[in-house]
Parts: C-alpha cells; sequence; structure tokens
C-alpha cells in the first residue's frame, strides 16, 4: 500500500460536529453588534475611538502574553476580541483611553493569558479589567493630570453630561427619568452597553438560537432582582432596564468559562449574583454593581460545581423489581 | 404504548440513505478467509484443525470449554492454509485460522426440525454450539445471556432493532426482508428465557421496518415499540430506560433490573441454529458512505478480509479516505484492509476526505457545557477530559469516568475538539490497577 493510498487514523467518534470554539466567540461578536452600533449611532467617533482603541490592546497585549510565556498565539479563536470589544462596552464612549488601554491590558493579559488560557480564568476578564481600573482610581487620578494633553477631542455630542438614569434611580429623582420605552430601546448615557436592553436581548436571542447561552443563569438574575426589589418597595422594571443588568445577565453572567457547569449550579450562582446586585444597587453607590456582583459568584464557582453535581445514569433511583408476569 | 425519553443523547445526521433501499445481496467468493479465534467477549478457542486440514462449511473448527465463549466455524469449505496471528479490525494481532477457499463451494446441507419440539436446555445448547453472539457489535456469547443466574427473575425482553449509529442500515434491511424469522426467533428466546413479554424496539426513521413486523405478528405477547430517532437509543441502558423506565445500575447488566436485550440480526441467528441446526457463519454488513461507489448491504461470510468487501462495493472513490469498522460513533478506523469481517461486524463505512479527520490538535476545555448537556451516562465528560488528559486518575474516577459507555457524543459536540474518548478510554484501565491496588 503507497503512502497516498494510506487511510486516515484516529479515536472514535469519526463525525464531528460543526461548532468550534472560533465560531462560537465569533458568534458572541456578531451578538454585540446591535448594541455597539446603537453604541457608534449615539456617541459618534467616541464610541468608535475607544472600541478601536480596546480591540487594538487587547490584541496587542495577546501577542505580548503569548510570546512572553512561550505558548502559539491563539488570536484566530476570536476570544482576545470578544474580551476587548466588553471591556470598551462597558466604558462610557468619553472615558480617558489610557484607563481603556489598562483595562483591556488587565483583562487579558493577567485575568486570561497569566491565568492559563482561555478555559482556565477563573474570573470574567472583561469585568476584571473593568473593576480594577476602579480600584486603581487614584493611580489613575494622577496618570490622569499627567496625561491629560494626550486626550482626543472628537467634537461635542449631546448624551455625554447626563446624568445616568441608574443615579437619577439612586437619588430618588424619579421625575428626571426618561420613559421606560424610551430607557428600554434606546437612552445615552453611562456605559455603551446600557444605551439599550432591548439591542441587548436581540443579541442574546442570536445566542440562544445558536445554543451558546442556556436560559438558568440570565433567568435567575433577572427574577431574583425583579422579586427582590419589588419586595423592597422599588419599581422592579426599572431596575431591570437600567444600568449594566442586561449586559451582565445575558452576556457576562453566562460566560461559559466562569460560570458553572452544573443546571442546578447555574441557577444558584444566578440567584447570588441577583441578591448581590440588589444589594449593590440599594446600599452602596450606583457604580459597577453588576460587574462586582458577578465577580464575587465567579470567584464561588468551583465551590457550587462541587456541591450541585447530577445524579449520573445509574443512580437515581433503587433497582426496580422486577414485576409479575403480565399475561 | 407510552415510551419514555432518556435524558440527554443527540440528533446526529443519519446518512443513511446511501444502503437503506438496497436489498440485502449475497458477497461474491472471496479467495482467503481468516477466522480469529475471539471473536467476542470472553475466553478465546483453542483451534480444532491442523495446518494442511480439508475443512466443510459449518464446520466447528475452534471451541473450549470456558461458559463465557462462543466456538468458531469455517464460514467456507476449503484448506487450513496457516494458524498465526493476523490483524483483527480492533488493530490487535489475534490468533486466526487461516483458510484458503474453494472455488468450487457445494451448499451446505442443514437440519431442518420443528422449533416447538425442542426444549429449552437443547435451545441454549444449540445456540452455543452455533457459535452465536451480539450481532449488534459488542459479541457477547448468546448462550451465556440466556443462562442468567437464579436469582435473577427475568420478565421482559427487548429486541434491539434502533440501529441508531448514523450510516449502518444491516438491521433495518433484516426487519424489511426477514419480520418472519425475526419474530420466530424472538418467540424462541421468549420460551427459553420464560418471558411472558417482548418489546421489538425501533426508531421511528424506519416505519417501513415497523410495518413490516407489524404484518408478521400474531403474537399478542410481542409489542412493537416505536421509539423517537435519538442516539444513542441503541445503547442498552438508554433501552431499557426509554422502554420499561427501568435503570439498569452503575457496574451492572440488564438482568439486574429483570430484562434482557438481543439484537434483531441474534434473533435470526437463534432461529436459524435451533431449526436448521446452522451455525453462524454468515451476517449482514453494510458496506457504506460517501466515499464508497456502491453501497450495500451484503450478506457475507465470516471472516471475509475488508478489501474484498471493499473491492466488491466499487472501491474507495477519493484519497484520503477513513474506513470504519462499526459505526461511525464508536467503531474502530482501520489502518489497512487486512482484518477480515467477524461476527459482531455491522457495517464498513468509507468516509470522504472532509470527513476522514484525523486526531488533529485541540484546545483546554472552554467549559461551554455541550457534553454535559448531551451526555446520556449524565457524567462531566468535562471534568473527566481535563483529569484524564492531567493523568489525575483518582479525579477521573471519582468523576465516574468507569460509567462511561464511550458513545461519542462528548467528542463530537466538543467545540475545542477535545479527544474526550480516547481520553478515557487510556485511563480506564488505569483507574482499573488503582482500584485493585486500594483492595
Amino acid at each position: 500500500m503507497s503512502a497516498k493510498d494510506k487511510l486516515v487514523f484516529s479515536a472514535s467518534p469519526h463525525l464531528k460536529d460543526k461548532g468550534t470554539v472560533s465560531t462560537a466567540m465569533r458568534d458572541v461578536f456578531i451578538a454585540l453588534m446591535p448594541v455597539t452600533a446603537a453604541a457608534i449611532y449615539f456617541f459618534r467617533w467616541y464610541a468608535v475611538f475607544t472600541i478601536v482603541v480596546a480591540l487594538t490592546t487587547a490584541v496587542l497585549t495577546e501577542l505580548l502574553f503569548r510570546k512572553i510565556m512561550n505558548r502559539k498565539p491563539s488570536l484566530n479563536d476570536w476570544s482576545a476580541l470578544v474580551t476587548g470589544l466588553f471591556v470598551a462596552l462597558l466604558f462610557p464612549a468619553t472615558a480617558a483611553w489610557w484607563t481603556v488601554v489598562i483595562a483591556t491590558f488587565l483583562a487579558v493579559g493577567i485575568a486570561k493569558e497569566l491565568m492559563g488560557g482561555l478555559g482556565w480564568n477563573l474570573f470574567n476578564p472583561a469585568l476584571f479589567g473593568r473593576v480594577a481600573v476602579i480600584l486603581l482610581a487614584p493611580v489613575l487620578a494622577y496618570a490622569n493630570g499627567w496625561l491629560a494633553p494626550a486626550s482626543v477631542n472628537l467634537g461635542p455630542i449631546d448624551s455625554i453630561t447626563q446624568a445616568t438614569p441608574l443615579a437619577m434611580l439612586h437619588m430618588g429623582a424619579l421625575d428626571m427619568m426618561p420613559s421606560l420605552g424610551r430607557l428600554f430601546t434606546g437612552f445615552p448615557a453611562g456605559a455603551m452597553s446600557e444605551v439599550s436592553p432591548l439591542l441587548i436581548l436581540i443579541g442574546a436571542g442570536y445566542l440562544f438560537y445558536r445554543k451558546h447561552i442556556n436560559w438558568r443563569i440570565p433567568a435567575a438574575i433577572l427574577g431574583t432582582v425583579l422579586v427582590l426589589t419589588a419586595i423592597l418597595g422599588q419599581n422592579p422594571v426599572y431596575h431591570i432596564a437600567t444600568g449594566g443588568i442586561m449586559i451582565g445577565a445575558f452576556f457576562m453572567a453566562t460566560d461559559w468559562v466562569t460560570s458553572p457547569f452544573t443546571a442546578r449550579g447555574k441557577l444558584i450562582f444566578g440567584i447570588g449574583i441577583g441578591v448581590l446586585i440588589v444589594v449593590f444597587r440599594l446600599g452602596l453607590p450606583p457604580t459597577e454593581g453588576v460587574a462586582f456582583s458577578i465577580l464575587i459568584m465567579n470567584a464561588f464557582v468551583p465551590l457550587i460545581e462541587r456541591r450541585t453535581a447530577r445524579p449520573q445514569f445509574g443512580y437515581i433511583k433503587a433497582v426496580p423489581v422486577p414485576m409479575a408476569e403480565t399475561k | 404504548m407510552q415510551v419514555k425519553q432518556f435524558i440527554g443523547g443527540i440528533h446526529v445526521p443519519h446518512y443513511k440513505s446511501f444502503s437503506e433501499h438496497k436489498a440485502i445481496k449475497e458477497s461474491s467468493l472471496p479467495k482467503e478467509i481468516i477466522i480469529p479465534l475471539v471473536q467476542h467477549t470472553g475466553a478465546p478457542n483453542e483451534p480444532l484443525v491442523k495446518v494442511g486440514d480439508r475443512v466443510k462449511a459449518g464446520q466447528m473448527i475452534g471451541s473450549t470449554d470456558k461458559f463465557v465463549s462462543a466456538p468458531v466455524h469455517a464460514s467456507l469449505s476449503g484448506t487450513v492454509t496457516a494458524i498465526e496471528p493476523r490483524l483483527c479490525f480492533t488493530g490487535e494481532m489475534t490468533q486466526s485460522i487461516v483458510i484458503t477457499v474453494d472455488e468450487q463451494q457445494e451448499a451446505p446441507t442443514w437440519a431442518d426440525v420443528d422449533p416447538a419440539r425442542v426444549t429449552k436446555e437443547e435451545a441454549v445448547k444449540l445456540v452455543r454450539e452455533a457459535g452465536i453472539v451480539g450481532m449488534g457489535g459488542a459479541a457477547f456469547p448468546t448462550s451465556v445471556k440466556l443462562s442468567p443466574p437464579p436469582d435473577k427473575k427475568i420478565d421482559a425482553l427487548l429486541i434491539n432493532g434502533c440501529e441508531c449509529e448514523p450510516f449502518l442500515t444491516c438491521d433495518h434491511r433484516l426487519m424489511l426482508e426477514k419480520p418472519g424469522d425475526i419474530l420466530m426467533g424472538v418467540k424462541l428466546l421468549m420460551k427459553v428465557l420464560g418471558v411472558g413479554k417482548a418489546y421489538v424496539c425501533v426508531e421511528d426513521n424506519k416505519a417501513d421496518a415497523i410495518e413490516a413486523l407489524q404484518k408478521k405478528n400474531d403474537d399478542p405477547a410481542i409489542m412493537l415499540m416505536k421509539l423517537p430517532t435519538k442516539y444513542p437509543q441503541g445503547s442498552e441502558k438508554h433501552l431499557v430506560k426509554a422502554v420499561l423506565d427501568r435503570e439498569i445500575p452503575s457496574g451492572g447488566l440488564p438482568f439486574d433490573v429483570g430484562t434482557l436485550i438481543q439484537n434483531v440480526g441474534t434473533c435470526i441467528a437463534v432461529y436459524e441454529a435451533v431449526r436448521y441446526k446452522k451455525p453462524l457463519i454468515e451476517r449482514v454488513v453494510t458496506v457504506t458512505g460517501q466515499n464508497i461507489r456502491d453501497p450495500q448491504n451484503l450478506l457475507v461470510k465470516i471472516g471475509t478480509p475488508l478489501s474484498h468487501l471493499i473491492a466488491q462495493c466499487g472501491g474507495i472513490v477519493a484519497r484520503p479516505a477513513k474506513v470504519v469498522v462499526g459505526g461511525p460513533m464508536t467503531g474502530k478506523a482501520q489502518k489497512t484492509l487486512d482484518a477480515p469481517v467477524v461476527k459482531g461486524t455491522t457495517g464498513v463505512v468509507v468516509l470522504p476526505p472532509e470527513l476522514a479527520l484525523e486526531d488533529m490538535e485541540y484546545l483546554d476545555c472552554v467549559r461551554c457545557c455541550k457534553c454535559v448537556e448531551h451526555c446520556p451516562m449524565l457524567i462531566y465528560p468535562n471534568q473527566i477530559s481535563i483529569f484524564c488528559e492531567a493523568g489525575m486518575v483518582e479525579e477521573a474516577d471519582a468523576w465516574n469516568t468507569m460509567d462511561c459507555v464511550e458513545c461519542g457524543i462528548c467528542a463530537y459536540v466538543c467545540p475545542s475538539r477535545r479527544p474526550i474518548v480516547r481520553l478515557v478510554q487510556r485511563t480506564k484501565p488505569l483507574i482499573q490497577e488503582l482500584r485493585s491496588k486500594k483492595k
């Protein structure tokens, strides 16, 4: 048998579903396009600029870390680009670009690559980067002064000075609040991902359709927030429609790597996030409560998984005694 | 009758159209046949012939006294030219009897007894002598299955006609072409086991097979069950769960829950063994795939080399190709076409270049849960793959690696293309070693 006639050999199975990590990550990127488009519509060149800065930083950071750690570059798995886009969308469009650079660098470099690469990270990289720059605020305050001449001015936009609906909610200034319909479809304030819950839902619908996310986590988060805020005498719908809850529930908390792989674990994880969000919203200043909530619950994932493993086949019931012979 | 679904499982493309409408055709005579002395799960046979001996079709040429075993027979008349290790479809070298086949074959003559007059004990003995094993692929000796321990009471017989593996159509064709023989076999098995109920289980993508069986069925104790088409519906554990809603305990066997499962092909073999005293010397093999010129369902003599079947079906169309013995989800890829058809060979699938996947580079687990969602054993293939990969045998055992039935769904859906089945197969012996050390 000549080399040309050699048969291909491998272990079973010999059929393979088409889905790969790259296509899944690309699908997440696609699912973020509606809200990205809305952000660009509202914030114009500021949004474009911030997104380009984050994507570029993400790619360069991954290349750098892979080089240092002597691992093969994995840009084609789209995960760096997805993290970059996530980080950008977590910022207001007019955020200082160096803050975005630092957040993206920490997200891709520390939270993902140093943890062992995609699959091994305990914390959601984008949220880790976003929250890190909040905690680094004193350092950044120094940098802000120093880097101020490097800031970019891309022309005036009307929305940048608006208070976020969440701040209004927190101050109890309900009369200032935009209508629920406007809030839901598109209201330009806060982070870029917060401009339109509707478009987040459309993106999430695509992820459901492509079977990349499961209903359990988003349902548990939204359900918990709705119920708790209602019990505490708040308007639950306003809470759902404002801030980072939508992107958090559908895109961040459902991150494959940093959420539990057990079905019951997903529910517990979601409920935990929901409770924490309400605590942050009602008890603390209205900044990145969703991000902190998800990151805190990320840390509990290994514990949750160990406690919620399902009974496997052959262990569920006692062996039934065969029935008497039936005629 | 209401059928419960098992949890997990997946819809895999069927690819059955290549051969499902091709009637069973007798294979041409090979020049040489190779009869491995072990074609079953159990003890190996000792050869009963020497090099140079003339053998006749149907003559027993290997046997043993061991209980868990099945003798082997010459499937064609000829001369024994060698008794030596030959390549088996598993990739291992197996002691085999090589027979150079006579060009002129006399049609063997079989007895014809009334099965109704055969006692239980005689029937089991005939099944043993005929060398019958499970023909769905697992090749467990049927005579052993028919002699359950006395403390295990069996009240339901399941006949497996699911054929849930993609591509394969040999059982489908048998149900269409020989429904009467299948039902005769079922009745015999019911009598031997003393059970009052039998369920013939067929996936609903084979409606014509159900109809054919229905037409021939005159016994109200034999129920025809239409099951949803879902892989791995034909797995013993999942079939019992779906039909009887009983769960075979971990490490247990079907008779632990009062049932026994036989493949439809085995039913015909049992019927022929009891009625005609005919040993298991031929079986239907589906030779199929996008990459074979003329897919067929062939009635093949045991021992026929794969190369003879491939040539008979017009050869391989395009290279690189992959030749799989068995179904594509659980079957074994071949490095050469030298291995022979054995009693458990259900099919030979020739996959085209685009499906001829090698073991390729794979990524770390991204915990997408697709394997968890579809695993019919309700274990966690993601964790298992990580621990097996790292050689962490104890942890792999703790996550129930031994319960894996190697159906292949996890590796099929894995977006990181992790070779989970391969990792599990590599680790299972290590777990057994570890367990025996602990004892």
